[in-house]
């Protein structure tokens, strides 16, 4: 039987402890069904699930939701939308309670005098021409100037087919302001005419990403791993879609076989009542979608998968530390 | 008793985690199931459920932590079936 000490030398073998006792339990919370922003293929608004719910409005009845929330044993709120920041009194319900990440578009500064070690994502889709196709504006301007050197706080890059090339600029301004980035790919969920990823393409961004992280190492948390399971949406042979996502709400979950997945995982409408399917959106396209997160979970769901090589084992300990990272569990 | 128990709970372990290149007889009992073996908390999960069916034993997920081999997990076990009969 292959060992963890048989295949790792000791600098390697002390990662793999410190992250694999980290037992995450996330859920991902709509806080909110609206937005200051409406971008092409974001996929809360493509899929209508900012109509799926009425969104509860009564901060009690979110704390007791909370609570319930820890009660079962969640102990990361992953929180998204809609936009958080528009409803920052739910928000700082979550933080008070829980480690809580925020997802965000920076247009407001979360409140640091309230919400201080709280882990913000912000996200920025490409350069500001992109930013403006798809997002109706250049929102680094303004996220930028609200984030500049927080500790707690990333950006959350979604790449393009449009950005192929363009990378470097982005990353560059993003380190110019003091901050960390992680890639992500778009899903283009709207179909908006050549955003949809062609395979020669995929192929490219890959060795750009790869090229990024080994250039700005002390800006982009990554892993070469991961880059290669999203470009290429295969691991070890299996390919990503419906029959392996690890992200799907769990009293939702009726695939048979079941796949490895996330313990107790469930992304919640803003009603507090209605589950959504997974992480991302319905109508989404398994086989084309582009989710880091559950790009990520997959491989972390996977251990002993991974466990056939001293490389595969380091590939998954990466994946896991990346991931930590985002949601500061381990420093950066 | 918690040898019976070991080679059990190390059949179950080999089966359902399809490990490979071990059997039940010679799978170490103390061997460190997270550090070593790369077991995490959905693989004690699985295992936890047949236990249950197969003992009529709850092991509660708080408890995971501390069952880091087959004879504690074994040990674990006899406990609360000393329990049980206890209070029968």
């Amino acid at each position: 039987m292959k060992t963890v000490s048989s295949l790792l030398n000791d600098d390697w073998n002390e990662r793999y402890r410190r992250i694999s006792r980290l037992n995450i339990r996330s859920s991902i919370y709509d806080v909110t069904d609206h937005c200051n922003l409406r971008c092409k293929g974001c996929f809360f608004f493509s899929s209508n699930e900012h109509k799926a719910a009425k969104e509860e409005t009564d901060i009690k009845k979110w704390k007791a939701f909370i609570e319930r929330e820890i009660e079962r044993g969640v102990n990361l709120a992953i929180l998204i939308g809609g936009e958080p920041t528009l409803c920052m009194d739910r928000v700082e319900a979550f933080y008070r309670r829980l480690p809580t990440f925020c997802a965000t578009n920076g247009l407001i500064k979360v409140p640091r005098e309230r919400l201080p070690h709280m882990m913000v994502g912000i996200s920025i889709w490409g350069d500001e021409k992109t930013e403006k196709t798809l997002r109706g504006k250049d929102t680094f301007a303004l996220s930028s100037k609200n984030y500049e050197g927080d500790p707690h706080a990333y950006y959350l890059y979604t790449i393009t087919p449009k950005q192929i090339g363009k990378t470097e600029p982005v990353i560059k301004k993003i380190r110019d302001v003091g901050l960390k980035v992680h890639m992500q790919l778009l899903s283009n969920d709207e179909k908006v005419d050549g955003f949809s990823w062609r395979p020669e393409e995929l192929k490219d961004i890959r060795m750009e990403m790869d090229d990024m992280l080994d250039k700005y190492q002390d800006t982009v948390i990554s892993s070469r791993y991961y880059h290669e399971i999203i470009t290429t949406g295969k691991m070890l042979g299996r390919s990503f879609g419906w029959a392996e996502c690890p992200s799907v709400t769990e009293p939702l979950d009726n695939r048979e076989p079941r796949p490895r997945r996330l313990i107790n995982f469930i992304r919640w409408a803003s009603d507090l009542k209605i589950m959504h399917r997974c992480c991302t959106s319905e109508t989404r396209d398994c086989t084309t979608c582009k989710d880091g997160a559950a790009h990520m979970s997959w491989v972390m769901v996977n251990k002993r998968m991974h466990m056939n090589s001293a490389r595969d084992l380091q590939n998954w300990i990466e994946v896991c530390e990346m991931f930590a990272k985002l949601y500061q569990f381990i420093p950066w | 008793m918690p040898d019976e128990i070991i080679l059990r709970i190390a059949h179950m372990m080999i089966d359902e985690l399809k490990l490979e290149d071990v059997t039940a007889e010679t799978f170490d009992p103390d061997i460190d199931l997270i550090d070593e073996v790369g077991i995490d908390s959905m693989d004690l999960a699985t295992i936890a459920l047949i236990i249950r069916d197969e003992y009529g034993i709850r092991i509660d997920e708080d408890d995971y932590p501390k069952l880091t081999t087959i004879r504690l997990l074994a040990g674990y076990i006899e406990e609360k079936l000393k329990t049980a009969q206890e209070n029968n």
